[in-house]
């Protein structure tokens, strides 16, 4: 099979932020070489309909959040509370504690929070996007980004002061 | 602007990525002149800055590019072939679909005669205004690409010398041809538009052919 280099070069180029933004959302490995195998395809077979070669980026992590979803759908995860935190309830977390815990136990707790809060809150930190390209990323209004991650963020800094109680304090 | 409500709003803040979103300008200000407010902003940062940088350990497997290269789909049939056409570098394979047309029209054609064993009419150099598409004849026939959605690949593959037709309003295709090798050049500009082209038709064995001789836009 011939290669073909346009598609290898976007690979190489973005499989890393893919990958991260996947595991991010499923913390499985399995799961995410998955998504980003079958990201890179659906591009592979789809690129010549992309109207704006400048966005791909942005339309691989589209790709891939849909796809999670599909497999969400697929294995009828059990519904998560809605998030209904305001910023009152903001614990706080020192840097400090947070760099006392391993990555994996970060993503535990991300992989506590409802798929629907989760994907924002990941790019909100992952990447250096403004609202409103999350927002149109995820096909989310600007609005609903913008309290999504403010719930996330704080039910992920609640769960975070659950885990060792004694690093946190009073606000 | 109560220190509650800049904190509601400041929850969201990164610095350097969202500087110029002038929904924190308040808030901001608010912080610059309200050292508790400004404290409490830099642990959040801080604290973003953490969390972060912990994300960004996740590393993925050093095998995964390779599997995704190696496995990579091998395009359907007519993915592969809206590929090549759009791939405009890769000529190669164009001029052998043009190539294996024509010589499948032609052995069409000689067994039809010889199948027939009977001489047919032949029409030549009659003289026709005919109007219509103009097509490029590889894709066209390859794929019944036309319209507009196809203009830009049609006049590349038009202006690199593959077959040029037209569509007639009753749905019949003439090959156009010219009496030197311009009337390429000249109909790529029209490719996938309405023209008049007036010219002789010769017609063999049910395929017809047009020896441009005026090109109109309609």
């Amino acid at each position: 099979m011939p290669g073909d280099p346009e598609f290898e070069k976007l690979v190489r180029l973005y499989y890393r932020d893919l990958y991260r933004f996947g595991f991010s959302l499923t913390g499985s490995e399995i799961d995410t070489s998955d998504l980003t195998q079958e990201t890179f395809y659906i591009w592979a077979n789809k690129r010549h309909q992309l109207r704006n070669p400048t966005n791909v980026k942005s339309w691989l992590f589209t790709t891939l959040y849909r796809e999670f979803l599909k497999i969400c759908r697929y294995r009828q995860h059990v519904a998560h509370e809605p998030l209904s935190e305001s910023a009152q309830d903001l614990p706080h977390i020192s840097a400090d504690m947070v760099n006392r815990i391993d990555a994996q136990t970060l993503l535990d707790f991300l992989g506590q929070i409802d798929e629907r809060y989760r994907a924002p809150l990941v790019l909100y930190y992952l990447e250096d996007l403004s609202y409103k390209q999350i927002g149109d990323l995820l096909a989310v209004p600007l609005g609903t980004v913008q309290s999504r991650i403010a719930r996330a963020k704080i039910r992920l800094f609640q769960l975070l002061t659950k885990t060792n109680p004694s690093l946190s304090r009073a606000k | 602007m109560k220190r509650s409500e800049a904190k509601e709003k400041l929850l969201l803040y990164r610095e350097l990525i969202d500087d110029d979103d002038l929904r924190f300008e308040d808030a901001l200000a608010h912080a610059r002149r309200d050292p508790e407010l400004a404290e409490w902003l830099r642990e959040q940062s801080s604290c973003y800055d953490a969390i972060r940088s912990k994300l960004s350990e996740i590393e993925a497997p050093a095998d995964l590019v390779e599997k995704v290269i190696r496995n990579r789909p091998i395009p359907s049939a007519a993915t592969a072939g809206r590929l090549n056409a759009l791939q405009r570098w890769d000529w190669t394979q164009i001029l052998k679909l043009a190539a294996a047309i024509i010589i499948s029209a032609a052995i069409t054609a000689v067994s039809l005669k010889l199948w027939q064993r009977q001489t047919h009419r032949v029409i030549q150099g009659r003289e026709i205004i005919v109007k219509g598409e103009v097509l490029d004849m590889a894709c066209y026939i390859a794929y019944n690409w036309s319209g507009l959605e196809h203009a830009a690949c049609a006049s590349d593959c038009i202006r690199n010398g593959l077959p040029v037709g037209i569509k007639a309003k009753n749905g019949r295709i003439y090959l156009l041809t010219g009496y030197d090798a311009h009337v390429n050049a000249e109909l790529a500009d029209y490719a996938a538009k309405i023209v008049t082209i007036r010219g002789k038709v010769t017609a063999r064995d049910g395929f017809a052919q047009i020896q441009v001789e005026e090109i109109r836009k309609f």
